[in-house]
């Protein structure tokens, strides 16, 4: 029931509070599946909600799971299941000890898994994103801003209203820098090579590599600085 | 976790709420990482209260800071939103008015099953005769993290901070749906309200609440446009919020642009699993969060009875000897408040407060008493009871249930003097 005047696109900016990075501020336990929570749960609330139920039976991390789905967190079966262990496990009543070695994270890592387990539920499978809400990746010429910019974008997240192929959007994208140097790089070529993107690609257009992403991770940005950026790209 | 003695649960609660349960040490570094401050979070509101989610704007108030005002400033009134305060949902993250071109254009659907739909502005609604209703605002999850001496249950771990006592002043609810002459059909049994909020995702359930057109409660309701006097801040539901004194906060909907006459209530997950209370008590692991009907519970609708201490807090450094314990009472004002019983002996002797009128049904009564504190540790009680008998568990964890809602058992305060 929104009446939005162009009045609050100013405003959008100027009360935006500066909160550091979500990955910095909301540190979860290690565990396999901590990256869906980190990749899902912020869309709608901060993760001191996470943190601050730490200690209840996985029966109820259950049911909070299903009290999500109806306020419209959107997971595969497998990612539930993933999701409630972790939960469960390292957020129960008998969580392992804390401060254990980060988990490493072995084999090749694949940009479509990454996509998949993070940027999927705002994105979407087919990179067409929902009108309004959540802007398309699939021809979407901001790929091809910089080489740096969707990196810049996953690090940092974003704030501000845009406009994709006449679309507008005025949502927040929360950061995604609890995903590896490795990994960022990995969906962003992903991403990149999908739905046709490829042809939009300029000449030449070279592609990030993790080393640029771990020099882009010590330049933490606010989200409406990326928003800025974005803008001074588009000059 | 074992069922803890009324004792030990004194000396929990006595803590004043902090680390209930089982909280792994990691779930405490969360504080040190830098977590922004209420005033950065809210712009308007006052610096160090007690953040529960800064993307929802959610905060408590400290009782050291709540216990200087009558009125409940919008400085420290605590908050809760549920959908983040975000791109073009910005302007509400403040305790200013909303945009004067948004309170022009503002508009509410008056619709359902009537003869004639009817639309109302801001305008329309200032033209007609204000009343004032003062009422204490309390969010239905507040005192959520007492829960845990039981079982701790999900959700922000509210302390005693989720109220105020506010002044709210509009149009009266009732009055005005009979001069908009709609002819609701017969078959309309329920009001919903809906507010200008949105989800953060298409698939997330819309924020409404709905009343039985029979409620009692809506006799005093009021579409408000003003609190404390000045036109209502856009954090807390300006320009326009519908009051129900006596109700749970939930009840009050925030930026109200829709009220519908239906036949059902809402199916809003907010109405229908959310913001609920089971009809017969529960235990954990028996009737978890998601097992909530229509059948099985009801909404939160009008505050159980309930007292607060709000001096001596542990922080006042009381020494031993005379002392005056004082703090609030309120229920949902549907009779008065009759006593105030307070002990300074952990519940072994009850003494009758000093209970003062309060301003309104809705208002908080304040109290005290004198007490003698004994050098050392003192756990200090206190328990409200009302014209109709209701008064408050000696043991609130009685009325445990999953989500964490209308705490209401004997406050206890811990103080060393």
């Amino acid at each position: 029931m929104r009446s939005a005047s162009a009045l609050l696109i100013v405003l959008a900016l100027v009360l935006s509070p500066g909160m550091g990075s979500a990955a910095e501020r909301f540190k979860l336990p290690e565990g396999p599946g901590r990256d869906l929570v980190y990749g899902h749960c912020q869309t709608c609330h901060d993760l001191q909600s996470v943190l601050d139920s730490a200690g209840i039976r996985r029966g109820a991390w259950d049911a909070v799971l299903d009290n999500m789905k109806d306020f419209g967190l959107r997971i595969s079966a497998d990612q539930r299941a993933t999701i409630l262990d972790y939960l469960g496990t390292h957020l129960g009543p008998n969580p392992p000890a804390a401060g254990g070695a980060e988990v490493a994270k072995t084999g090749p890592v694949d940009g479509a898994k990454v996509f998949e387990d993070t940027c999927i539920a705002c994105h979407q499978a087919d990179g067409k994103g929902s009108p309004g809400e959540f802007p398309p990746l699939a021809g979407n010429p901001d790929l091809f801003l910089a080489p740096d910019f969707p990196a810049v974008v996953a690090l940092n997240g974003i704030e501000g209203p845009i406009k994709v192929n006449d679309q507008s959007f005025n949502k927040v994208m929360p950061p995604f820098d609890f995903l590896s140097d490795t990994e960022i790089a990995a969906v962003v070529k992903y991403v990149r090579s999908q739905w046709g993107n490829d042809a939009a690609r300029p000449a030449g257009f070279g592609e990030v590599t993790p080393d640029d992403v771990a020099t882009l991770r010590k330049k933490p940005m606010t989200a409406a600085k990326v928003h800025a950026y974005r803008e001074s790209l588009k000059k | 976790m074992p069922h803890l003695s009324r004792r030990e649960f004194g000396k929990l609660a006595g803590v004043a709420g902090l680390a209930f349960g089982v909280t792994p040490s990691f779930a405490r570094s969360v504080f040190a990482a830098g977590a922004p401050d209420s005033a950065e979070i809210i712009a308007g509101k006052a610096s160090g209260m007690l953040v529960h989610n800064a993307k929802l704007g959610v905060m408590e108030t400290p009782l050291a800071m709540l216990r200087k005002y009558e009125h409940t400033p919008k400085e420290v009134l605590f908050n809760r939103l549920h959908f983040p305060h975000q791109g073009d949902a910005a302007w509400y993250a403040t305790t200013a008015v909303p945009p004067k071109d948004m309170v022009k254009n503002w508009t509410i659907r008056v619709d359902g099953l009537v003869q004639r739909p009817r639309t109302l502005t801001i305008a329309e609604l200032q033209a007609r005769p204000q009343e004032k209703r003062v009422s204490v605002l309390q969010c239905a999850g507040n005192g959520r993290s007492f829960y845990a001496a039981k079982e701790k249950v999900a959700g922000g771990q509210w302390k005693n901070g989720g109220m105020g006592n506010v002044e709210w002043e509009g149009v009266p609810l009732r009055a005005l749906l009979e001069d908009l002459k709609m002819s609701p059909s017969a078959a309309a049994q329920w009001l919903t309200a809906e507010g200008w909020d949105q989800p953060a995702t298409p698939e997330g359930s819309d924020f409404a609440k709905s009343y039985e057109l029979s409620d009692k409660g809506l006799d005093n309701a009021i579409l408000a446009l003003k609190m404390n006097g000045e036109p209502i801040p856009a954090v807390h539901g300006g320009p326009v919020r519908l009051i129900i004194p006596g109700f749970y906060g939930n009840m009050n909907v925030k930026m109200l642009t829709v009220l519908l006459f239906e036949a059902e209530q809402s199916p809003s997950a907010f109405q229908s699993v959310g913001y609920r209370m089971p009809n017969s008590p529960v235990e954990p692991g028996q009737f978890e969060a998601n097992d909530y009907t229509l059948q099985n519970s009801v909404p939160t609708y009008g505050h159980k009875i309930k007292s607060v201490i709000f001096s001596p807090l542990p922080e006042d450094g009381a020494k031993s000897g005379p002392v005056e314990i004082t703090g609030v009472a309120f229920n949902d004002g549907t009779v008065p408040i009759t006593d105030v019983e307070v002990s300074a002996d952990d519940g072994k002797r009850w003494e009758k407060a000093d209970v003062k009128k309060p301003e309104s049904p809705w208002a908080w009564y304040h109290w005290s008493a004198k007490a003698k504190l004994a050098s050392g540790k003192n756990t200090l009680m206190c328990r409200a009871t009302d014209a109709l008998g209701r008064t408050q568990p000696i043991d609130g964890l009685t009325r445990w249930n999953p989500r964490g809602y209308e705490w209401n058992g004997v406050d206890h305060v811990e103080i060393t003097a």
